[in-house]
């Protein structure tokens, strides 16, 4: 009897037992959500045979494996069901379609979810795989910073379609972070802070410290940070500075420019807008912010370091982006007796630029606050730049637990949220921490963390990666390299995979662009191309023999072999159509943006002395597909046929200066 | 011994059953539950909330290729539109928004304005723009309809 009685007990548990997976499997939530959705299917469906399908669906696990990308299961589809479903455009979550992106819905299945989205692939209960865990490896990206899942396999600096990421990119370069921390790919990186032995020879003690104080309160486009200094340890930095012995020749250069007569005001007015300053600095915040405001700039600069750093910057800071204009020794003069007339923090003590009077035990302190503050990193890198700041690599897969939060408690325990806070206010972590304040405004902050989000631990497969296409940077040495370097034209050109962004045109196949007569005269003086543009091309003064020396060189070095020298070529003689050409133009609407004669739109570049300008290889290249030559270009592309596209370019190829007003215009000017 | 077994056979299978009913019953409710923190919204800066993700992409393309000449608010007062004869057409106009069906306005952006009879002023955008991309603009086209009164 007590035999049969464990039996039956042991059986009874041995049942119990192995009801237990057949009843967790189905108490999944994923079924109920499986389930869900085949109604939902069928309710939306347009067919009985749709509304079939769905009911028919077997209630299974789903998933996206990818052998070849880190072995990658993805199960969430399990639940997303619908991420592929066009029917499925605003159902309700889990649902949901998918949204439209350069990889969706197409890319699906090369990319899986968690390649972007981050969650646990693997996973299908939903606090799992969304990693909402404490310490999951590899929480969800809040949708904020989606696109630092671009930045893994796309590791140009600008990256189409993905503005925050691009963004965020540029911030982190504008703002020197890679200055103090390494980053692949960013080991060349030098501030263009100027050299601190010559800034006693510009500025005054109190202007000085109104700078350390806080870099942007003086001006808004200082990329400069704040650093959480005392008003001691301001004392003691602005004595070390004030410490240094400038160059000789420097000191001698301010001096000699200080002693020289006054300009005339009204001249240096009219010099000041012709050469066209505010394309780079700003005027009470007008202009494009990428050097510094200037509108109280002569109380934070003598008038003698102003007129000798006009005349040569190159010589006081070799990384500075300005170039150089050839004024005049008179014309220089009157730009700056212009700006010391107006451009004065009137609000400001008359001692402002007074220098100071060095103490040295002071100046011995801020020697070594300079080290320890880390100033050196911008100020002074030597041939060994020393980083001193963790390498950000890998930053984007850190887990949340490895992070010091220090005093912040009022944040969420995640990597994003550190990341924007550190950001945001590196201070509030902790006291005494190096690392600066960098006043980004709200925008900047999501895109620098987007962008450091997408610095993954391990570099992604090779068949993933997406190098920029662009073609390297080709510098010529030499005179025309010298030439180059001195008016600065990478500031704001793009050449290959090098230069500014303040300039639309990028000079990479300028020789295979304009006509080299039109290039000669218009670096003696350059107007306005687009006038719609703010941005233009400075006035530097250029000689003749300069000018041409550059359009020589342009013509040799940047050249695109996609171009054609003669786009007539092998094609037939009817193709070169002017008459058609023209009847073309007018049918296909191009006077809406291009000004052509006395009418026309303001968008694109008038065209009225097109001929004289582009050579007829690149109108036909760029008429058979503007965005082949710059992505974001508005141009919309015709899709015209090769003959339309050669008519066209004939047409446009005779609209040339007219010779009796050319002479004239030249008889005019200087 | 034998009629334990037999009552006990049963009330395993009744078990079984409730265990799987309630779960029936709770599933249909979870869905709703988790729809609402996961829509894409909750994510997004205050300032867009109300924008889907579709429709900030449709506005991307509309700031890019269509605000110069049919204005912010697509009334056709962008600062190109009074150098192009016809003016730009009003987009915010609710008896055009009423008048032109999702097709015909996709049709117009892709083909141009002489492909539909209209003025050649209005280029063609099939060559440069994705059909998701037309698809998106004009969603968001119809977010410019005007309320008038």
């Amino acid at each position: 009897m007590p035999l049969r009685r464990i039996f039956a007990i042991t059986s009874i548990l041995f049942l119990a037992v192995l009801a237990v997976s057949p009843l967790k499997n189905a108490l999944r939530p994923y079924r109920g959500f499986q389930r869900a959705f085949a109604r939902l299917g069928a309710a939306r469906a347009k067919s009985l045979q749709a509304a079939k399908t769905y009911q028919q669906q077997p209630v299974a696990i789903r998933q996206i494996w990818l052998p070849d990308f880190e072995n990658r299961v993805d199960r969430c589809t399990t639940c997303h069901l619908g991420v592929q479903d066009a029917s499925m455009a605003g159902a309700p979550e889990p649902f949901r379609l998918h949204p439209a992106t350069y990889h969706t819905p197409k890319d699906s299945g090369r990319f899986g979810c968690t390649a972007c989205h981050g969650g646990q692939g693997l996973a299908t209960l939903e606090k799992d795989a969304h990693g909402d865990v404490a310490d999951a490896e590899s929480p969800m990206v809040p949708l904020k910073f989606i696109e630092s899942g671009c930045g893994r396999c796309h590791s140009s600096e600008q990256v189409a379609g993905a503005a925050t990421l691009s963004l965020g990119r540029a911030t982190l370069e504008r703002n020197g972070c890679y200055a103090c921390h390494t980053v692949k790919g960013h080991e060349a990186f030098r501030s263009e802070a100027p050299p601190i032995e010559a800034v006693s020879l510009k500025t005054g003690a109190e202007a000085l410290r109104r700078w350390l104080k806080d870099p942007k309160a003086v001006d808004a486009n200082a990329t400069m940070p704040r650093f959480q200094l005392s008003p001691s340890e301001v004392e003691e930095l602005s004595n070390y500075v004030f410490s240094l012995t400038p160059g000789r020749t420097l000191a001698d250069r301010v001096q000699a420019a200080a002693a020289e007569p006054t300009g005339d005001v009204a001249k240096g007015k009219a010099l000041f807008a012709e050469s066209r300053c505010i394309s780079c600095h700003t005027l009470e915040g007008k202009g494009n912010g990428s050097a510094p405001e200037l509108s109280k700039v002569a109380s934070r600069a003598s008038a003698g370091w102003l007129l000798a750093f006009i005349r040569d910057p190159h010589a006081f800071n070799s990384r500075t982006r300005m170039p150089q204009f050839n004024f005049s020794a008179d014309d220089a003069r009157h730009v700056v007796a212009y700006m010391e007339s107006e451009f004065k923090d009137f609000d400001a003590p008359k001692e402002i630029l007074d220098p100071l009077h060095v103490n040295q035990t002071l100046a011995e302190k801020g020697k070594v606050l300079f080290r320890q503050k880390g100033c050196f990193a911008c100020h002074a890198p030597g041939v060994e730049v020393d980083r001193f700041g963790p390498a950000l690599d890998g930053i984007g897969d850190k887990r949340a637990a490895s992070l010091d939060f220090g005093k912040r408690t009022d944040i969420a325990r995640t990597l994003p949220a550190w990341l924007e806070a550190k950001i945001k206010a590196p201070g509030s972590f902790q006291d005494g921490l190096k690392m600066p304040t960098f006043a980004l405004s709200p925008k900047e902050a999501q895109a620098a963390v987007t962008a450091l989000l997408s610095l993954g631990a391990r570099p992604v497969p090779q068949p993933y990666r997406s190098a920029p296409t662009v073609r390297a940077s080709l510098l010529p040495g030499g005179a025309v390299g010298a030439l180059m370097d001195k008016y600065r034209c990478l500031s704001c050109h793009q050449i290959g995979d090098r230069g500014g962004d303040i300039s639309t045109a990028p000079l990479t196949a300028e020789g295979s662009k304009v006509k080299r007569d039109w290039l000669v005269n218009y670096l003696v003086l350059s107007f306005t191309i687009r006038p719609i543009l703010t941005d233009r091309m400075p006035v530097f003064r250029m000689s003749k023999d300069e000018a041409a020396q550059l359009a020589q060189a342009f013509e040799t070095f940047y050249l695109d072999p996609r171009i054609p020298e003669d786009p007539y070529a092998g094609q037939p003689a009817t193709s070169r159509d002017p008459v058609e050409g023209k009847r073309l133009y007018d049918t296909l609407g191009c006077r809406a943006c291009h000004i052509l004669g006395a009418g026309g739109g303001y968008y694109g570049p008038p065209l009225t002395e097109a001929g004289t300008r582009l050579k007829p290889g690149w109108t036909y290249a760029w008429l058979k597909g503007p965005q082949k030559w710059r992505a974001d270009v508005r141009c919309p592309n015709y899709g015209l046929a090769d003959a339309d596209a050669l008519r066209l370019t004939s047409y446009l190829d005779t609209l040339v200066k007219s010779s009796t007003a050319s002479k004239a215009k030249r008889g005019g000017t200087r | 011994m034998k009629s334990r077994f037999q009552i006990l056979g049963p009330v395993l299978l009744l078990l079984a059953a409730g265990a799987c009913s309630r779960h029936k019953a709770a599933a249909p409710a979870a869905p709703a539950a988790a729809a609402v923190p996961a829509t894409p919204t909750a994510e997004a800066p205050v300032a867009e909330a109300p924008l889907s993700y579709e429709l900030r992409l449709g506005r991307g393309v509309y700031q890019h290729h269509c605000q110069t000449c049919h204005g912010e608010t697509g009334a056709g007062d962008g600062f190109n539109a009074f150098n192009v004869d016809p003016h730009p057409r009003d987009l915010s106009e609710p008896a055009f928004q009423k008048a032109k069906t999702d097709a015909d306005l996709k049709d117009a952006i892709q083909r141009g304005g002489l492909g539909v009879g209209l003025s050649a002023m209005m280029p063609p955008y099939g060559k440069t723009l994705s059909p998701e991309q037309v698809d998106q603009v004009v969603e968001y086209l119809r977010t410019l309809k005007r309320i008038d009164g």
